[in-house]
């Protein structure tokens, strides 16, 4: 039997998600600064890599933690 | 040429002084290499989620450019270089936001000011230098102690070898001694047993 094919949560035809939208990008971490699973956020995979991709740029310019405090 | 966002952390210290120049050392690198500036605009001034070159907080420059692709590379190695300049990204851009270029031209107009950088929790330098410096002289005091203690434990330790050297003649001397005695003996003892088996082979 075929898994029945999981909608995305968020449209994937949105803009894209970007690295200046902290107010977005934060509710996709945990405290300690981890980006949430897949399970979790209920992206599909191309808009869970958009997610990562940006979380990173904002990780890198200090904007987004590393590790929480 | 394609066009690029470029986001640039600078140094609090340098807009602190003179937004337009710590601006201008962007933009600056960028023109120098060929690159057009659509719009740059001061983005925020924010604390940094973690500790970048001793820093806290920092003001973000977000920069609009159309360059040349075999220029980027050049730009980024003289960005690497630039102290003002503490952090940058910069991704190709697929157009110039809306409102982006009049918020660029907002900051151009006379009226826009720059509103004075808070402090920052920055270690100075000279404060680092006295941490050492106490650092330094608590260590030079242990090592004093540990000098004045030294000497007597080496004194000690001078004493206790010189015991253990006679007493480790004395058994080497006994052990000796006792070899020597042994040795003859034994001799003694081979010499009796040939002559006995010499005196049965004669009486054979």
């Amino acid at each position: 039997m075929a898994r029945p094919v999981k909608k995305s949560n968020r449209p994937c035809d949105d803009p894209r998600l970007d690295y200046k939208d902290l107010e977005t990008l934060s509710k996709y971490l945990t405290p300690q600064g981890q980006i949430h699973a897949r399970r979790r956020t209920g992206y599909c995979s191309k808009c869970q890599r958009e997610l990562k991709q940006a979380i990173k740029r904002a990780r890198h310019m200090g904007l987004l933690p590393f590790v929480g405090s | 040429m394609n066009l690029y966002e470029g986001m640039f952390l600078l140094d609090n210290n340098v807009v602190r002084e003179d937004w337009n120049e710590a601006k201008g050392t962007a933009t600056g690198i960028l023109e120098k290499h060929g690159a057009s500036v659509t719009t740059a605009r001061r983005w925020a001034e924010r604390s940094l989620a973690y500790t970048i070159k001793k820093r806290n907080r920092g003001t973000f420059l977000l920069v609009h450019f159309e360059a040349d692709p075999g220029n980027i590379a050049i730009i980024r190695r003289d960005l690497e270089l630039n102290e003002t300049v503490m952090r940058y990204l910069i991704l190709t851009a697929e157009g110039v936001p809306e409102g982006e270029s009049e918020l660029h031209e907002a900051e151009l107009s006379g009226d826009f000011s720059v509103p004075e950088p808070p402090e920052d929790h920055v270690v100075d330098s000279d404060e680092e230098e006295a941490e050492e410096g106490e650092g330094a002289t608590e260590e030079a005091k242990a090592e004093e102690a540990k000098a004045e203690e030294a000497p007597a434990e080496e004194a000690k330790a001078e004493e206790a070898p010189a015991e253990e050297a006679k007493a480790e003649e004395a058994p080497a001397a006994e052990e000796s001694a006792t070899e020597e005695a042994e040795a003859p003996a034994e001799e003694a003892s081979e010499s009796s047993e040939e002559q006995t088996e010499e005196k049965s082979s004669e009486e054979a």
